[in-house]
């Protein structure tokens, strides 16, 4: 598990070279089955809510965050889909381009785990060398010794599918801050990793006035 | 601002607090709780339509999305005859193009998101009430399982917003997924457009749609007209993967080309509403050819009415074709043939070719002939009218060696667009100096008389003018102006500029004299008058006072609550049973 900031990025952003970082898109997209709390979790992170009552998903719903990581603003698209079987076929074209694919299952509901892989199978297709987290929600509703019993299994699933394993819980918000800002740094860390490679190839870039333009907002 | 330690990616609360700010991004894309499912769909579209071919019926409204949307029957049938390609030109494939149909009456008004848009936006985009536009997407294809042999169906948006570009762009996202996967996408689409904030002249709006961002910036009334000097935008700007850098913009320069040695003349016969049809065989083409036509006197308004595709299903077809009246100042599109000969008798006809390129052959015909001169298929303007402006052949010039140069077709675009801009733009700036000058002064707004009006517009009086400071003070072009100026003053576009400067300029005096009232001591005013004389000053303040609550006059919250302190401070100062009846 990857610990700290890579010096290299820390040191890009001590120094303000990190470029258009603050202008890309980081776009995550969240799957899983019908009511396992996507939602949810997005309300809790976004809009600090939680609703007991259960509304579904309607195509896609969608968010914009923004964050300012080691002084550099960032920005993260959630785009939060319908769990519903009838959506599935237009799912394609709102996982292209995923930066971070969210495997989202129910923590009290194993079969909800089971289909995991098909998601992440899902979405991964249509991404860009996503990264992907496999959360479990509503840890509220499973007794401890019940949690130990799935976190294993979980963690296993986890590595299978090469993803970092959260438990979280939408209603008391245990964990929901720290899931979210771990996967923003980590894609931060990523994306400025990847603008520190990419400029080493000196490429002029058009439009760059148009950009610099924007940067003074 | 976060302060930076040695930052880790996992640990306490603190850290995080440290190495993060979570940075507001105001109201992008919060629902307040009294938004309603579909309130804010329909800032932008009134509904998708699925349009459909049946062996039975003919052109068929197979969907109409969300399915409470009401169209009537009339509405309907317009919007399946228009979706389709009207003449068997082929069109395989896939094809897009746009139709505009009367609104049937009746409807409940635009809602206040449109009203301040309306109000804000510039005049030749404002949503027009009584009328729907329609952004199809049709695709024709072999199928061997269906009857016909043939996959034939249109995917529709209906908006009252003229944003071609945007809704062409969306349909063609739409469409494609809609053919493949069916409804869910028609929905998850919508749902999409349901998050949308309202269209906000002068800003830049961040729309999610189908997986992406769409990045647009609603063009505003105050935005300057030559340059690009887009203000800074207010709400803060988040990547966007799509930027659409216009909404409504042709490209004019592609559209024109065939035609572009008469492209002044053609800006003559638009600014004075005279009669047009486009003649071409493909729908998309004659679409953009009525748009571009349509656009060329920006930033005025075309005021008549225009169907960039007409067909003869058209519940306007009788009205617009008959030969028993002179024909309609309108602006048509068609592709049938049939239309060659039913509007024989057309003063002006603009046939363009097959294709888009327009070699240079075909650049430079101008027709003149007898009654069958519309059959005659070459590309070309076909009419007997003589411009009243002497030609200018610099831009043509300039353009010419633009496509010898392989100028890139923007640029060409950005040349024409500007060259329209300022000929119009020379044409209306001694009209508005004269509407200016009609102004009463500043000392004439006088708190105890009404309101001051402007004065009327004088059509000889503005004519003397031009001798001194007409258009030749902004534009080399010489010829009779004034003869422009004449013709130009029986159109429609001369009526709607005139009538929406009278308001604007009548609006803001009722708003300098309601400033002048609140700044007046009303008190002192009325000691040594009659009660008839406070009573009517009541009322007359009153009266004000609703049309201000209704923003219908431009002032301050804080002028109107000055306002009605002032009010209740004269009532109060009357005696006790005329203050009774005064507040019933």
């Amino acid at each position: 598990m990857k610990l700290n900031f890579d010096p290299r990025v820390k040191d890009a952003c001590a120094q303000n070279k990190t470029g258009t970082v603050g202008l890309k898109v980081c776009k995550a997209v969240l799957v899983g089955d019908v009511a396992v709390g996507k939602s949810c979790l997005i309300n809790r992170f976004c809009h600090s809510v939680f609703d007991m009552d259960y509304k579904a998903t309607i195509g896609v719903d969608f968010e914009v965050e923004k964050f300012s990581v080691l002084s550099v603003p960032f920005n993260l698209q959630i785009w939060d889909t319908a769990g519903q079987e009838r959506f599935k076929c237009i799912a394609a074209s709102y996982y292209r381009g995923s930066n971070v694919v969210i495997v989202v299952f129910d923590l009290s509901d194993i079969d909800s785990m089971s289909h995991t892989p098909q998601w992440k199978e899902d979405a991964c297709k249509c991404a860009s060398d996503p990264h992907i987290f496999l959360v479990g929600t509503k840890k509220d509703l499973v007794s401890d010794a019940a949690f130990a019993d799935i976190e294993f299994e979980a963690m296993k699933l986890a590595n299978e599918i090469n993803a970092e394993f959260w438990a979280v819980s939408s209603k008391t918000g245990e964990n929901v801050r720290e899931f979210f800002f771990r996967l923003v740094s980590l894609t931060f860390d990523k994306a400025i990793l990847n603008e520190l490679e990419t400029r080493k190839s000196p490429v002029a870039q058009i439009g760059s006035n148009l950009i610099s333009e924007w940067l003074c907002l | 601002m976060a302060v930076e330690v040695d930052g880790g990616l996992v640990g306490g609360d603190e850290n995080y607090k440290q190495l993060f700010r979570r940075l507001s991004l105001g109201n992008e894309s919060r629902k307040s709780p009294t938004t309603l499912p579909w309130d804010r769909f329909q800032n932008w579209l009134h509904c998708v339509c699925v349009v459909t071919f049946d062996l039975e019926l003919g052109q068929a409204m197979e969907m109409i999305y969300p399915s409470h949307v009401k169209l009537t029957e009339k509405e309907k049938t317009s919007i399946c005859y228009l979706s389709f390609p009207d003449s068997n030109s082929g069109c395989m494939g896939d094809t897009q193009f746009h139709f505009r149909i009367r609104q049937c009456p009746g409807r409940k008004s635009l809602g206040p998101a449109m009203n301040d848009y309306n109000r804000d936006c510039p005049t030749a985009l404002q949503s027009d009430p009584g009328y729907y536009y329609g952004f199809v997407y049709f695709r024709q294809t072999k199928d061997k399982t269906i009857r016909r042999g043939y996959f034939q169906k249109s995917v529709v948006l209906i908006s009252k917003l003229p944003f071609f570009i945007l809704f062409n762009y969306l349909v063609g996202v739409i469409a494609p997924e809609y053919f493949t996967n069916g409804e869910p996408s028609l929905e998850a689409a919508c749902h999409d457009i349901d998050q949308w904030p309202p269209p906000v002249p002068g800003e830049t709006l961040n729309l999610p749609f189908m997986g992406t961002v769409v990045q647009i910036r609603v063009p505003s009334r105050t935005d300057k007209l030559i340059g690009n000097s887009q203000a800074t935008p207010k709400s803060p700007l988040i990547p966007a993967n799509n930027i659409l850098p216009t909404l409504h913009e042709v490209d004019l320069f592609s559209v024109f080309q065939p035609v572009l040695p008469h492209i002044q003349m053609l800006w003559e016969l638009v600014l004075t509403g005279e009669p047009l049809v486009v003649m071409a065989s493909l729908p998309t083409v004659c679409t953009s050819t009525v748009q571009a036509l349509v656009s060329i006197i920006w930033p005025l308004k075309y005021s008549m009415d225009y169907r960039p595709y007409f067909t003869i299903h058209d519940s306007e077809f009788s009205e617009y074709t008959t030969k028993t009246q002179a024909p309609p100042s309108v602006i048509l599109g068609v592709t049938n043939p049939f239309f060659a000969k039913m509007l024989q008798h057309w003063p002006h006809v603009i046939r363009i070719g097959e294709m888009m390129q327009g070699s240079s052959k075909s650049m430079s015909r101008l027709k003149k002939g007898g009654n069958l001169k519309t059959l005659h298929s070459k590309p070309g303007v076909y009419t007997r009218y003589k411009p009243y402006l002497n030609k200018d052949k610099s831009i043509l010039k300039k353009l010419v060696k633009g496509v010898q140069a392989k100028r890139p077709v923007e640029v060409q675009t950005a040349m024409l667009r500007r060259y329209l801009l300022e000929l119009t733009q020379s044409f209306m700036i001694p009209l508005e100096r004269y509407v200016a000058s009609l102004m009463p002064l500043q000392r004439n707004i006088c708190p105890h008389k009404g309101a001051p009006c402007l004065r009327p517009f004088d059509i000889d009086q503005f004519l003397k003018t031009v001798d001194q400071s007409g258009p030749q003070l902004t534009s080399g072009l010489k010829g009779d102006w004034v003869g422009l100026y004449r013709r130009f003053f029986t159109s429609a576009n001369f009526d709607s500029w005139l009538r929406s400067r009278q308001l604007e300029v009548n609006q803001k005096l009722q708003a300098l004299h309601l400033e002048a009232l609140c700044q007046t001591d009303l008190l002192s005013w009325i000691r040594d008058k009659e009660e008839v004389e406070i009573v009517d000053l009541i009322l007359r303040l009153r009266e004000k006072l609703s049309l201000a609550q209704n923003n219908e006059i431009p002032v301050s919250r804080d002028t109107i609550k000055e306002l009605q302190r002032h009010l209740e401070m004269i009532i109060v100062s009357l005696p006790e049973d005329l203050q009774s009846v005064l507040r019933k």
